[in-house]
């Protein structure tokens, strides 16, 4: 979530420190940060916070606790007082929407927004649409609820204002704000006005049915929440991945929807005038106050540390996460008051990850394990495959992997990206086939006499998965044989051999140009060494040449022929007969003037 | 005398990396490449409809209702405690699980849709965070061969792990590639076991405790040996293939 220094600022008294700095203390101790641009900073919230910390206060919380600044203020601290009724709720299915909660605003004037307002949405990448909307947006990035402003118009019957919420009918017809026209599955939550037509998506989009227009001035400011998995599947079925959606399928305290139609309705009247005629607030369930207990022995075995019950307590206060400590005979135990939208933590390891995090996992120890009790296994696969390995590699084969899709098998995967070869394979076979030719055509620049290759993998063959052994080379077909087969009789005493790790140092990028290869052969005085002649060829041949070996060698009358490979290529550019010509003659002259006789 | 061919640095890796933890006791252990939703995400605490889902883009089968490529090395850890408590054998377990996993993504320099991870888990009575940074840092000093190599943690999130960390490691001294050097490189997630995933396979989560950790072997080629594109390493070709 893209998050504002300046929006941060006015949770703090404190100047905050600069946006690296904020990054730094985020990284170590809370989220990990994707990009800073300027004072903003995208926030890679993970699933578990999704619930606080997509919202400028959740991250200011986390801030305050890093950096040890005190909040000047903290909206979901103050408790909310009684709120006036004036809305008439029904919410057929209370497990689609936890709560119902709208507010009743008369006499507003839409218009533009203030500056502040405008500059915060946009310093983040929201458009500013007008006071209203920008509103609604302002509590979702503010607090975390997403609120929607609706024209009062159609919920009103007579003198009542009509709000609802129940499930889709299907076939029912919504069109989506932005013009997208979408028949309801029977399955999604919508909010629906007093004639009971579908306005919304319930957590997912607003309708054009309800949408404020220039000239409206009785709005209806819902914030109701709405259950994240049915939320999830709607987003996903209509493809509108919005915030809102994002922000409930993540699902939020139930508490934060009666702060969060509170805090749009006050905002409305602060910016768009107005008369909060009353609200509509239906909870179907009580939450209870949560308490959730970790031992001072517990935190210190789980993080292999020594921390003081005032390290604890520290952390503790400066989340602030209220505790008693219970000191029962020996050991302190804190009993935590979780709040509501820190939904969270529910076991003692949840804390113990703020007490680690909090102080900073920098200053946790390494120790090495204990000797092992138990009994380290042989797993036979492996030893086989090793063994196998080997044998190959003596043997002159090299080892690829290929991809385990095919376009043809008994099985196939459902949704692979671009739909290609959808298949799991069931044979080795086309894999090395394929890998062999590609591999051919480098014989010489590789220096090999033949291409051999093998692979140890997986198959999907008679409806079992299977490894399998498959070898294939220039002079014999590809053929495979289940690893089972090499399996050893004896198991009770075996031992991993000991075999050798790759001696590389470092991997050489390689030219994804063509070779170009020469073959020179030569007279040569009985005695010379073909090392000695390699040498030369080497010296003159500069930079394009990558591999040079002799292939040839016999003696008559008194003198030695020397036939040698040579390849040719280039790092920039695809090389030419005439480039290699030039490289070729100045080899050609140096071996002469040698007294060697280019045969 | 043939010439000898050429191990894939993949397989050179597991080899070392299984003698290294060999060597502190973990077994190593294997598990299938499709793999059905019980271990690959609800044992692993991953709820269904969950975001936590989207953080791994998984491959289903046709025609075969919850079935996938498995995302990750983890559910061979639940494979592994189940069989285990089957056989009537309670803790200490220790295990590495090296293997082939999928994604369901586009593929580009540093990202494959097919790559190897390597999993480790330790169970017991005893175990703590600072026995996994101890684990890997003996680890990576083992596998950059004389380099020294500095770990650090940072807050993470992953559902079957509480507490989450995310891994980095550093090479100095002159031994390091100069590439690498002194650079602070994420290399793994890790954690400690949730107790609920210890539940899961029946083990008791009052008594047990353990650590765990997930990292690409792909990523950690490249790291060793400066490989430039991670598509090498499942190209099949031996211009690349010949350098190990």
């Amino acid at each position: 979530m893209k998050i504002s220094r300046n929006w941060l600022q006015t949770y703090f008294d404190t100047p905050l420190p600069d946006a690296r700095e904020l990054s730094d203390a985020l990284t170590f101790h809370t989220f990990e940060i994707e990009s800073i641009e300027d004072d903003v900073l995208d926030v890679k919230v993970t699933p578990n916070r999704g619930h606080d910390c997509l919202s400028h206060r959740g991250i200011a919380k986390e801030l305050s606790a890093i950096l040890e600044l005190p909040m000047k203020n903290d909206s979901l601290r103050v408790p909310l007082p009684a709120l006036p009724e004036g809305v008439a709720m029904e919410i057929e299915s209370p497990a689609r929407a936890p709560v119902g909660a709208v507010a009743y605003v008369r006499g507003v004037k839409i218009g533009a927004s203030p500056m502040w307002l405008k500059e915060r949405l946009e310093s983040i990448g929201q458009r500013s649409i007008n006071n209203v909307v920008d509103a609604t947006n302002y509590v979702m990035f503010d607090i975390g609820m997403p609120t929607h402003a609706f024209s009062a118009d159609t919920f009103k019957d007579g003198g009542i204002v009509r709000y609802g919420i129940r499930c889709s009918k299907k076939s029912e017809k919504l069109a989506l704000l932005g013009g997208t026209a979408i028949e309801l599955s029977g399955d999604e939550a919508v909010i629906v006005n007093a004639s009971d037509e579908a306005v919304d998506i319930g957590g997912v989009k607003g309708g054009m049915r309800a949408e404020l227009q220039e000239n409206t001035t009785e709005v209806l400011l819902s914030a109701s929440k709405f259950e994240p998995v049915q939320t999830r599947r709607a987003a996903q079925r209509f493809n509108q991945r919005t915030e809102a959606a994002k922000r409930f399928e993540n699902e939020m305290s139930d508490e934060l929807a009666v702060y969060g139609v509170r805090a749009v309705a006050d905002l409305v009247q602060k910016i768009a005038g107005g008369e909060i005629v009353g609200y509509g607030i239906v909870k179907s369930r009580s939450s209870a106050d949560r308490t959730v207990s970790v031992s001072l022995a517990k935190i210190n075995t789980v993080l292999g540390t020594r921390l003081e019950e005032k390290n604890v307590a520290d952390v503790l206060k400066r989340l602030d996460l209220q505790f008693k400590c219970n000191e029962m005979s020996s050991h302190c135990i804190f009993d935590v008051e979780v709040p509501f939208e820190r939904m969270d933590i529910t076991i003692p390891e949840d804390l113990i990850e703020e007490i680690g995090r909090i102080i900073g996992y920098d200053s946790s120890p390494a120790v090495e394990l204990p000797v092992f009790r138990g009994t380290v296994e042989i797993n036979e696969n492996f030893y086989a495959s090793e063994k196998v390995r080997e044998d190959l590699i003596s043997g002159g084969y090299s080892e690829v992997f290929t991809s385990v899709f095919a376009d043809k098998g008994e099985r196939a995967v459902l949704n692979k990206v671009g739909g290609e070869r959808p298949f799991l394979r069931s044979t080795l076979i086309d894999g090395l086939k394929d890998a062999l030719e590609k591999n051919t055509h480098n014989k010489d620049l590789l220096g090999l006499e033949g291409v051999k290759l093998f692979e140890i993998g997986t198959v999907w063959s008679d409806g079992k998965e299977i490894i399998m052994v498959g070898t294939v080379s220039e002079k014999e077909r590809a053929t495979e044989k289940p690893l089972e087969e090499y399996l050893s009789n004896d198991v009770s005493c075996m031992q991993y051999d000991d075999l050798p790790f790759s001696a590389a140092m470092r991997y050489q990028s390689f030219s994804k140009y063509p070779y170009i290869v020469r073959d020179i052969a030569m007279w040569v005085p009985t005695g010379t060494g073909a090392d000695e002649v390699l040498e030369i060829i080497k010296q003159n041949a500069g930079e394009l040449l990558v591999r040079s070996s002799l292939f040839d060698r016999f003696e008559k009358g008194g003198k030695t022929s020397l036939a040698f490979r040579l390849v040719f290529q280039s790092f920039g550019k695809t090389l030419t007969d005439e480039d290699v010509n030039q490289v070729m003659s100045k080899v050609y002259a140096v071996l002469m003037a040698q007294g060697f006789e280019i045969r | 005398m043939i010439a000898r061919g050429h191990i894939h640095p993949i397989s050179s890796l597991i080899r070392e990396a299984n003698a290294i933890f060999y060597r502190m006791g973990f077994s190593y252990v294997e598990g299938p490449l499709l793999e059905d939703e019980w271990h690959n995400f609800d044992a692993l605490n991953v709820p269904k409809d969950h975001p936590a889902r989207d953080m791994q883009d998984t491959f289903f089968i046709k025609d075969e209702e919850g079935k996938m490529l498995r995302t990750h090395t983890s559910p061979v850890q639940i494979r592994y405690m189940e069989s285990q408590i089957k056989k009537g054998i309670q803790p200490p377990y220790r295990v590495i699980v090296p293997g082939k996993v999928f994604r369901n993504e586009a593929t580009d320099m540093t990202h494959e849709a097919e790559f190897f991870q390597i999993e480790g888990l330790a169970v017991g009575e005893d175990i703590t965070l600072a026995h996994l940074k101890g684990t890997l840092e003996k680890f990576f000093k083992e596998i950059f061969r004389g380099a020294s190599v500095d770990i650090r943690f940072r807050p993470s999130f992953f559902p079957f792990t509480e507490p989450s960390v995310e891994v980095d490691m550093r090479i100095t001294g002159v031994n390091a590639p100069e590439k690498l050097r002194d650079k602070w490189i994420e290399i793994m997630g890790a954690g400690m076991v949730h107790p609920q995933v210890l539940k899961n396979v029946g083990i008791d989560a009052q008594k047990y405790r353990g650590f765990a950790f997930g990292m690409g072997l792909d990523r950690l080629a490249l790291l060793r040996w400066g490989i430039d594109d991670i598509r090498l390493i499942h190209s099949a070709d031996l211009r690349f293939i010949n350098q190990f």
